[in-house]
């Protein structure tokens, strides 16, 4: 049963630094192709999230990271090949590790060429006072799943309850959906349990809601922080606000692909 | 505002609550959080993990002294601003505490 449509697609390149918007992505048991590859370690951080982010640094979300291979990080070169060997396919071969180098911007305009150079965290450690430094892999670092899910309908619902406009991409989703379903503007909530099929090869469990931290209150575009987002989730919505989804059968999706209940 | 200490029991009988523009006087047992303290009053004082990893609690410590077993949620901005999590905190003095979940009116000072 058809059940909505992808909006739109989102990869972020570094833990915590604002995402992009692809076109078409390859969608792993890990999560999307090029999807958290980077993320900064504090030494003071907390042992079980040494992850610096937004949490403590509000102006890292408007930080542009950017792969300069970004057309090579969509698909792999062998991903049509992979589709027909053995049910449900094998693991396509990702580009080489140097393809996965990221230029970071930062909001004052600066640009580093290489996030794992040496001048980007030694002006971050000035900037912040921390001891940090860049922990990379091609398989993604991810809080809880490796595939999150938001509606549009739940964006604008949240915004309408709590009487301001809710940019979708507080919530850094890695697909924001349209449902079909007009008449409840949470309906991701409803599908708990159940298999999706996106696109043309991708199917996905959705596991569980995502509980919401203190990220979704700063303002993508300005880093301005609202609490009262977050604690109105906390009040109302049980503190979460989208899924997580499991990857049950790998592949590529594209903006704009079907969404079937199965 | 912020101290670490153990030594928290008994400090204080209740306190004083904000939220949404209502003030609540609060009974606080010994060892409670502000939180626990807030949710067994009946006040829907937001909240969601409980365990200083969401930031859903936090407040405005506008009086008083508290410890807080995490400040995780907390960034060094926030807590500069004398932002608290409820879910972690406890009285750390005898000097009266005024809780403040209105945190726009912390943030309007800085306008």
């Amino acid at each position: 049963m058809l059940i909505g449509k992808i909006d739109s697609i989102w990869r972020y390149p570094v833990k915590g630094m604002r995402g992009e918007e692809v076109p078409h992505i390859y969608t792993a048991y890990t999560g999307l192709m090029g999807d958290r590859i980077y993320g900064v370690v504090a030494a003071d951080g907390d042992p079980g999230h040494p992850w610096h982010t937004g949490r403590d640094q509000e102006e890292f979300v408007l930080y542009k990271a950017s792969y300069e291979s970004s057309e090579e990080l969509l698909l792999p070169d062998n991903l049509d090949a992979t589709y027909s060997e053995w049910e449900p396919g094998i693991d396509p071969l990702y580009p080489d590790a140097d393809a996965f180098k990221v230029k970071v911007e930062t909001p004052s305009g600066v640009t580093y060429d290489d996030i794992e150079g040496p001048d980007f965290v030694a002006d971050l450690e000035k900037l912040t006072g921390r001891s940090l430094r860049i922990h990379t892999t091609q398989r993604g670092i991810f809080d809880a799943r490796p595939l999150s899910i938001f509606s549009l309908s739940a964006a604008a619902k949240l915004g309408e309850e709590i009487g301001m406009s809710v940019d979708k991409r507080r919530f850094r989703a890695n697909f924001y959906v349209e449902w079909d379903n007009q008449d409840d503007p949470f309906y991701e909530n409803s599908l708990i349990g159940k298999t999706l099929k996106i696109g043309e090869w991708l199917e996905v469990a959705i596991v569980e809601r995502d509980p919401r931290c203190t990220m979704i209150t700063l303002d993508p575009d300005t880093a301005e922080a609202t609490p009262r987002l977050l604690q109105h989730l906390g009040r109302n919505h049980a503190g979460d606000a989208g899924v997580f989804a499991a990857v049950l059968q790998r592949g590529r999706v594209n903006k704009g692909d079907p969404i079937l209940l199965k | 505002m912020t101290q670490r200490s153990e030594d928290n029991t008994g400090l204080i009988e209740s306190f004083r609550l904000t939220l949404d523009g209502e003030d609540h006087a609060v009974p606080i047992a010994a060892g409670e959080t502000l939180l626990q303290a807030a949710l067994a009053a009946s006040i829907d004082a937001p909240h969601s993990c409980t365990e200083g990893r969401c930031g859903t609690c936090m407040s405005w410590l506008r009086n008083g002294k508290v410890s807080m077993a995490s400040t995780r949620a907390l960034s060094p901005r926030n807590i500069e601003r004398g932002y608290v999590l409820a879910c972690q905190s406890r009285p750390s003095s005898s000097a009266p505490i005024w809780l403040d979940f209105d945190l726009w009116k912390a943030l309007l000072n800085e306008r």
